[in-house]
């Protein structure tokens, strides 16, 4: 009781030497008024007066009076978000940062207190730099390369080019977003989104559709990085759900029971050898992807030279944990009401699942077509054509899962992960190659 | 990087776009796969030859080894190794209970003991 009657006078002796050390001086013009009005009444009245003026300044401050529809709505879209990861495990690694940050960019507020995630200078925008200027990205990379394994892709080269196939997805989309009406840069990044590679799609969207970039005929281009991350990293979530159908549609019963045969030993030198010539052969071929295979490859070298594993170590766990939190969080604060929800986004979204849908068909029916030259043991089960849209490694599980539910006793991962890999070194030449056209 | 100028027209510069994005994707990931079908094997034999004499033991090892050892006994050692690392049931906890039996207080043939913590 004594703590709330401490309180309580503490408060009010607040609001009653406010105007006296002239902490809103916008309120006392308004304060004036209001005792010319009241000349009559006794000075407690025009106190009480006073402190409800300030409790409505205070209220136009608070998010319940700023609050819009799209505000709520996307709100209540962060809530789906994260209980979907944490409900049924769909990326929680990714959606529980990318809901929270859902909800943390859509808190309503007054602009101009360097709040926001657009406001200059505020923290959030900080942070948000780091994904404008694609700088999140290549450390996402770093991580990837530490942990991946290319042994299967060292041990089958050939199916490096079922990664290559899924990169029609990439183009198609491209071609099918400028016949929709936007233009090219724009085009490019929602292009991407088939890659079904997170750190791709938002380093193209940061380079080319950034809302800063000025094109040929004087116009800004459209910000539309939080759009396409929330796409490409939702459907990567999906893989698992868009693919099974198409996988089964393009298949007959006797493809799905191919098996192949296990891949073979793959000594250290070939694996230490690996990142290096990749990196050297791709990058001379698409200088622009340099900052994504750069990286890529050499966390790969960390991984595979038997010396640095320290570096590998904090590379595939740490840095890539801290990178992902950051990058999370500001692409879902990103989607401010005003900027998200409009008609772009929705053909983005609706763009996205095209492209996964082409590419997984272009992978599929490019390990068909490889099967026509094949013969005997070297036949390829077409299933692991659609791991060729990267997605790692979900993508790989789901064309697993797929054979196993022919044949119980087909183990196709470490088969599938082969064009997996091929697909993320794939996505992004593909991303250096668009980047060069039009960066 | 410059952009390279190509026609005004924006969906025929997006036709070609396609046409030569796909192609530079497969180029590169063909000239990879030709690489580490053909030019690795090359590589490893060469040093193979530079370095004979001085690790041809390790060298006649590797080489058993690879003649064998297919991914089917890696995944059976693979399965060995997990069923033994989790799957331990001769190993098992022998508490059974979920309540915390743990005592602060214990002398274990104390007479008020057993009258007032009875579980």
């Amino acid at each position: 009781m004594k703590k709330i009657l401490l309180i309580f006078g503490v408060l009010s002796l607040l609001i009653f030497i406010r105007p006296a050390l002239g902490l809103n001086t916008a309120q006392t013009n308004q304060v004036s008024t209001t005792t010319v009005q009241q000349t009559d009444e006794d000075t407690e009245e025009s106190f009480i007066v006073n402190a409800i003026d300030g409790i409505k300044q205070f209220y136009n401050f608070t998010g319940f009076a700023n609050a819009t529809p799209g505000h709520l709505i996307m709100i209540i879209i962060g809530i789906i978000f994260i209980y979907l990861g944490i409900k049924f495990d769909y990326e929680p690694l990714l959606l529980v940062p990318i809901g929270a940050g859902i909800i943390i960019g859509n808190i309503p507020f007054v602009a101009g207190l360097q709040t926001g995630i657009y406001e200059s200078g505020s923290v959030l925008n900080f942070l948000y730099f780091g994904v404008v200027k694609g700088i999140y990205p290549p450390l996402i990379f770093l991580g990837i390369g530490a942990m991946t394994d290319f042994s299967s892709l060292i041990a089958n080269p050939k199916l490096m080019l079922l990664g290559a196939a899924a990169q029609i997805g990439v183009f198609i989309t491209f071609i099918g977003a400028l016949y929709l009406g936007f233009n090219l840069q724009e085009s490019a990044a929602i292009g991407i989104i088939g890659g079904a590679d997170g750190p791709t799609a938002i380093f193209i969207a940061s380079k080319l559709a950034n809302g800063v970039n000025i094109l040929e005929d004087g116009t800004v281009v459209k910000n539309l990085i939080g759009p396409i991350a929330i796409a490409a990293y939702s459907y990567m979530a999906l893989v698992p759900v868009i693919q099974p159908p198409l996988m089964r549609l393009l298949t007959s019963k006797k493809e799905r029971k191919i098996r192949m045969k296990p891949p073979r030993a793959v000594s250290q030198k070939e694996k230490m050898i690996f990142p290096i010539v990749a990196l050297i052969l791709t990058t001379f071929i698409s200088p622009s992807a340099l900052p994504l295979l750069g990286m890529l490859f050499f966390g790969n070298l960390l991984k595979e030279s038997g010396r640095t594993e320290r570096l590998a170590e904090t590379a595939r766990t740490k840095l890539i944990d801290i990178v992902t939190i950051l990058l999370g969080v500001t692409v879902g604060a990103s989607t401010q009401a005003d900027i998200f929800i409009t008609k772009d986004s929705m053909l983005i979204f609706a763009l996205g699942a095209f492209s996964f849908a082409i590419a997984t068909m272009g992978g599929l029916l490019f390990a068909k077509f490889m099967n026509l030259f094949l013969k005997g043991d070297d036949k390829i089960n077409p299933l692991i054509g659609a791991a060729g849209v990267s997605a790692v490694p979900d993508s790989a599980r789901v064309a697993h899962i797929e054979g196993l539910k022919s044949d119980p006793h087909n183990y196709l991962l470490m088969h599938a992960m082969a064009p997996n890999v091929a697909g993320v070194i794939g996505s992004a030449i593909a991303a250096g190659i668009l980047l060069s056209f039009l960066g | 990087m410059t952009p390279i100028p190509l026609e005004t027209d924006q969906l025929s510069e997006g036709y070609v776009i396609l046409i030569t994005g796909m192609l530079i994707v497969f180029t590169s990931l063909l000239v990879l796969t030709i690489f580490f079908k053909y030019g690795v094997p090359i590589l490893l034999y060469v040093y193979k030859i530079i370095t004979k004499g001085r690790d041809k033991k390790i060298e006649d090892i590797a080489i058993a080894v690879d003649e064998n050892f297919t991914g089917e006994i890696a995944a059976a050692i693979a399965t060995a190794v997990h069923l033994y690392l989790h799957e331990q049931h001769d190993n098992e906890n022998a508490i059974l209970t979920i309540k915390q039996a743990r005592k602060l207080y214990s002398p274990w043939s104390s007479k008020i003991y057993g009258t007032q913590n009875r579980l």
